[in-house]
């Protein structure tokens, strides 16, 4: 996930901390060094994240935008310059806006706010922001909550003491609580010196940045992996299940199908090496096959693994987690219930490979796939009557259809209780039947009679007509006989 | 997201009593008289709708979307109300369909008008509800039961939507505190019961329907606080359209819905076939959907109110044509379930069809200026519809490496098109939840228990194997993993190793890798005993599994070949054992003896290849390949042990350079500062330290 840093520029970093040898430190210098130490780290370690650089003092400014280049942001710290006062307000501000406008809203990111915990006087101070936090017009809101899942990690160039003794402390607990409690921060310990800003920034990677290497296991066949970004725990459904799901660092391959959609993405990388990986022969196979290989990532927590090119010459190995569960994707049903398919009394996939198992159909069509019956806009009452007045008038060649919707009407007019649409119904198929021309049919006067008959019997509501599951059937008439003597 | 929430249950009561059979009056013209036919014709009065119809034809349609959108886990318990309580389904989930709904109101029917109003109330529904939110779903079941001693984390909520017609405020408050005594009494009665739990929390939703062209008698209130437990609000709704957009918006607040318009769908004109219109269809689905137009712009530009629905917004997006293309598909970020809201209009079934045929659309935020932002994309996925929402802003999985410059990127002779073949033998299929295999193993178990058998020995590149790049041993070799194997199925691998026996005895080539070398490679008997070495690990792998299995290893150990010289070279190395018996003591065991004559026998091969010999070769490592020893030079002190003895198979090269360093060695005096070496490695210019007085090793060039 990518980290946003946020450096205090004001002129309070500047201040000289108590000498420890012959060269003397200011306080930013203390924060130059713990960010040079973090972004060493993420280069080794994380060398796919992005960071951006944000100074900030009354104003704010991007110095290095959202970049892997950690020689830039190194580069951009050996050259800060100083301006005046803390107004942080308007720096997460910022912060929020450039997130936004990179990765969107649901992109979760960090945000690194180095400050020696001075944090301004009088408007634009964090104190001011706070006390005035409730009072805030829709388009002047605080930043926090960032709009986006995030993590605030506050790293103080000074020590808890120093801190308590202003109500500087207070004032970022409370912002900390203001992004929902997501977050923390960071003090120095014991003096202010390269040492205990060393052991700060270490705390901080130990956190929120400790490389997330896994083994990724095919029944004997395994491989070493780091996943990036980082997969974050989840939590389901905080009442019932309350703890974070993490990812077990054991990945299980369970075995292969075919899908195709995605919910979230990390991609998994090898360390680097020249003897044959599984994982290399896995992205090998799936993408010649064009298949993805289910992956387990803790119980209950699956994802998938497949081969993603960025490029035409470029493809990874991506693993997608889905969201835990035991039935991520509706059309793969319960995870659980994959067997292998040579199990199966029958090849499920077709022995030339042209059928599959999947999707699995679920036992009830949704409305939109079945035929179902909407009479609440007039329009659609009056669509279901035409289209059966429309066949009675084609008896009997539309015999089938006639009854097909009739009855469809029927069932529906049953189930509403509107009885009045069938006796209106019956009357306008009577009247249909004296509207017949000479040349028409002889059956169909015997079918719109018929029909009209058993609508009105319905209407009654006589348990025997009205039947929902009762279906009106075409009468049956005989003609073969030119026209001679009728069945009713 | 919370499971039980107050909207995993919605008990629905609806009125049946004498006043709900009277006319909405809502008038429909169902007599559409084309113009050619209406010549002396008088056409029919038209139809309206009982205040009934219409509360069952609105409560059906929020059904219909909540089915749509949530297919489990958002029970419905619908409940009709008149002299006596008829419950149309329960809170199981194979009762949650519309279909069940239907057919039991059909046998309800209307309201009887001549019923005597005296002894009909909704009352009595009103108390079934609250029995019935009493009464534990499957799904709370469940999860107490899964979480034992946390059991009293599954809440116990609920809704009541109740659709009648009161006849006043009084009416209405007189409904509520009959509700809140009956959850009283009802949750006493919940305490003591297992099958019970008592309500923790109540939604009621009083729906008040009356009339067009009358006045109401009730006035709408919005939701208030009867008690802890209970909380109320009174909608007042005249019948017909109204009634089925209050509900509309009602089911959008209950589950978390937002609306989309999908704008300017070409279709075909039904009079003009070579004519296209445009055409809208909204869609329902949950408002996670929309979240990155809710979170950056609270007053997104594209929202609008839609003109079906009353007060709801709608986000407008517009239909792009379709594409095959299916990259879009990797920055997907969620997948949500749709319900059309104006489910059969010909637009709305025009384009759920094209999608459950199996097409996607992509859908655009319309923008005035600047480039299009594709940010959604319909299509299907074994019968229902899904809204899925693409990721518009840049991602942070852009560029990312190569698989090939990681680890083992580099090696070229991957078995990809064998592990292809493993891969759809071990394809996943559903199996019905009842098919429990004899062990008790879940059909993944069994999946996960079949990948490791079939994984025991998989050699991953082609130059280390033999016997998986020869046709012959594939029988053999497909059904010593089965996890059982047949009289008929040991024949089958016996054949095959007979055949082998076979080919052996006619030298027939076998395709050892030579890949990447030149020469020949090793000998023809060499590569049979490598063939058979390999062919017995991988059965070896197996033997355990059944007495068949052992039987198929007992058969290779009989019949594979046993070298003609091997007394002779037992001989020799006995020979050889004897003169290197003072350097060799120390620490070997008997495995190590025996590929020391391995190794041996391979002298004997590069021996006579030496002459035509003037590079070396390479072979790949072979994993039954014997590891060789590391030859040391002869003037090695004692105390030096192989340093990679134990670290994996060593090349031909290696085995060759070591051999001609050694018969070289002989051949002439060694050099002094060989002689003087610390493993293999001497220090120069040693008498520079003498002469200087200073430790060379300090700027560590020496030493290294």
């Amino acid at each position: 996930m990518p980290t946003a840093v946020l450096l205090d520029s004001s002129l309070s970093m500047t201040r000289p901390v108590s000498v420890e040898g012959s060269e003397e430190f200011q306080r930013k210098n203390l924060a130059v060094h713990g960010l040079t130490m973090l972004f060493e780290h993420m280069a080794t370690n994380y060398r796919l994240e992005f960071t951006s650089l944000v100074s900030f003092s009354s104003l704010w400014e991007v110095l290095v935008p959202f970049t892997r280049d950690y020689n830039t942001l190194q580069e951009a710290l050996n050259n800060l310059e100083d301006y005046d006062k803390t107004c942080l307000e308007a720096a997460l501000q910022g912060v929020s806006n450039i997130v936004q406008q990179e990765w969107g809203t649901s992109c979760p990111c960090q945000v690194v706010l180095v400050t020696d915990g001075a944090l301004g006087i009088g408007r634009g101070s964090l104190r001011h922001s706070l006390q005035t936090v409730k009072q805030r017009v829709e388009d002047k809101k605080f930043p926090l909550p960032f709009p986006f899942p995030s993590k605030l990690y506050v790293m103080c160039i000074a020590n808890a003491e120093e801190l308590q003794a202003t109500d500087s402390m207070d004032n970022l607990e409370q912002l900390i609580n203001l992004n929902g409690g997501e977050g923390q921060i960071y003090t120095m310990e014991g003096p202010l010196c390269l040492k205990s800003v060393q052991s700060m920034f270490g705390k901080l990677i130990d956190q929120a940045y400790s490389p997330f290497h896994a083994v990724l296991r095919c029944g004997n066949l395994t491989s070493d992996v780091q996943v990036f970004p980082r997969p974050e725990p989840v939590t389901i459904d905080e009442e019932v299940d309350p703890m974070p799901r993490t990812v077990q660092t054991e990945g299980d391959e369970i075995g292969t199908g075919a899908t195709d959609d995605t919910e979230e993405e990390t991609s998994t990388n090898q360390m680097a090496g020249k003897s044959p990986n599984f994982c290399v022969l896995l992205h090998g196979s799936l993408k010649v096959e064009g298949m993805v290989a289910l992956v387990q990532l803790g119980p209950d927590w699956f994802g998938m693994l497949y081969s993603q090119a960025d490029s035409k010459k470029k493809s990874n190995l991506m693993m997608s987690l889905f969201e835990p569960g035991s039935e991520p994707l509706p059309w793969l049903g319960r995870i659980s219930q994959l067997g292998p398919a040579s199990d199966a009394a029958e090849n499920p996939y077709g022995e030339d490979d042209s059928k599959s198992p999947f999707p699995i159909q679920p036992k009830h069509k949704r409305s939109y796939a079945q035929n179902v019956t909407v009479w609440i806009k007039a329009s659609g009452l009056q669509t279901d009557v035409q289209k059966i007045l429309r066949n009675a008038r084609k008896l009997p060649e539309k015999t089938q259809t006639f009854y097909k919707e009739l009855n469809r009407l029927r069932k529906a007019a049953l189930a509403f209780g509107f009885w009045e649409l069938l006796k209106s119904m019956a009357e306008l198929l009577e009247r249909e039947c004296t509207l017949l021309s000479d040349s028409a049919h002889p059956d169909a006067a015997f079918q719109l009679s018929h029909a009209a008959q058993q609508l009105k019997l319905a209407s009654s509501g006589d348990s025997k007509y009205a039947a929902y599951e009762h279906n009106i059937t075409p009468m049956l008439t005989d003609f073969s006989g030119g026209g001679g003597a009728h069945r009713i | 997201m919370r499971i039980f929430s107050v909207s995993h249950k919605t008990a629905f009561v609806v009125d049946h009593c004498p006043y709900m059979a009277e006319s909405s009056r809502q008038l429909i013209e169902c007599d559409m008289l084309t113009k050619s036919r209406s010549q002396g014709v008088i056409p029919l009065a038209p139809v309206s709708k009982s205040l009934w119809t219409c509360a069952i034809e609105c409560s059906m349609e929020y059904c219909r979307i909540l089915y749509d959108v949530y297919p489990t886990k958002k029970l419905v318990n619908y409940i009709v109300s008149d002299s006596e309580v008829h419950i149309l389904n329960s809170w199981k989930q194979e009762n949650q369909n519309t279909q069940e709904l239907m057919t039991a109101l059909a046998a309800v029917g209307p309201p009887n008008p001549r019923q005597d109003p005296e002894c009909c109330s909704v009352l009595h529904g009103l108390v079934a509800a609250v029995e019935s939110l009493c009464k534990i779903t499957e799904y709370q079941h469940e999860s107490r039961t899964t979480l034992m001693d946390t059991a009293d984390r599954v809440a116990n909520r609920g809704r009541i939507i109740c659709l009648t017609n009161a006849k006043s405020d009084t009416h209405v408050r007189m409904l509520e505190d009959c509700v809140l005594e009956t959850i009283q009494e009802q949750n006493k009665r919940a305490a003591g019961s297992d099958r019970l739990m008592p309500i923790q929390q109540c939604e009621l939703v009083l729906v008040h329907i009356y009339p067009q062209g009358e006045e109401t008698l009730v006035s709408d209130r919005q939701k208030k606080e009867l008690s802890s437990v209970l909380s109320s609000e009174v909608h007042s709704v005249r019948a017909g359209r109204y009634l089925a957009g209050k509900l509309n918006v009602l089911v959008q607040q209950h589950f978390d819905l937002a609306s989309t318009t999908i704008t300017n769908i070409p279709m075909k004109e039904e009079q003009h076939a070579n004519t296209s219109a445009n055409y809208d269809v909204e869609l329902l689905h949950h408002r996670d959907a929309h979240i990155e137009f809710i979170k950056t712009q609270p007053s997104f530009h594209c929202m609008n109110t839609s003109r079906d629905s009353g007060l709801k917004e709608t986000v407008t997006l517009k239909w792009c044509t379709p594409r095959t293309n299916s990259v879009e598909l990797h920055y997907c970020t969620g997948a949500y379930r749709i319900s059309p809201v104006d489910v059969n209009s010909r637009p709305s079934s025009c384009l759920t069809n094209f999608l459950l045929n199996g097409r996607s659309v992509l859908l655009e935020q319309p923008r005035k200026s600047g480039s299009k932002v594709i940010s959604h994309m319909l299509s299907s996925h074994g019968g229902e519809i899904f809204l899925h929402v693409l990721n518009s802003t840049r991602s942070t999985l852009e560029d990312p490496p190569s698989i090939s410059e990681g680890c083992g990127g580099r090696v070229t002779d991957y078995r990809i098109t064998d592990f292809g073949e493993f891969m759809r033998e071990n394809r996943l299929t559903p199996f019905p939840e009842s098919m429990v295999d004899a062990a008790c193993r879940t059909p993944v178990e069994r999946a996960k228990f079949q990948l490791e058998r079939h994984t025991r020995y998989w050699p991953m590149i082609i130059s280390q194997t033999t016997i998986f790049n020869m046709q012959a041993v594939v029988p053999l070799a497909n059904l010593i993993v089965k996890d059982t194997l047949t009289d008929e199925d040991v024949l089958t691998c016996q054949k095959t190793v007979y055949n082998l026996v076979d080919m052996e005895r006619k030298s027939d080539p076998l395709p050892i890798s030579t890949a990447g070398s030149r020469g020949k490679g090793p000998k023809r008997d060499e590569q049979y005993r490598i063939m058979w070495n390999e062919l017995e690990t991988l059965v070896k792998a197996h033997v355990g599994t059944s007495e068949r299995h052992q039987r198929v290893l007992d058969c290779i150990s009989a019949c594979r070949s046993k070298p003609p010289e091997e007394e002779e070279r037992k001989k020799r190395g006995r020979k050889r054992e004897d003169k290197e018996d003072k350097t060799e003591k120390n620490g070997k065991d008997t495995e190590e003896k025996g590929w020391t004559t391995d190794s041996e026998r391979l002298k004997g091969v590069m021996e006579r290849e030496k002459d035509e010999q003037s590079e070396c070769e390479i072979i790949k490592d072979s994993p039954d390949s014997p590891e060789p020893l590391n030859k040391k030079p002869r003037l090695a002190t004692e105390e030096q042990q192989p340093p990679e003895k134990s670290k994996g198979p060593v090349s031909l090269l290696t085995l060759w350079t070591n051999r001609i360093t050694q018969a070289n060695s002989r051949k002439h005096q060694e050099f002094a500062g060989r002689l003087s070496s610390v493993n293999s490695k001497a220090e120069l210019y040693q008498h520079l330290k003498e002469e200087n007085g200073m430790d060379v090793h300090e700027n560590g060039k020496a030493t290294r």
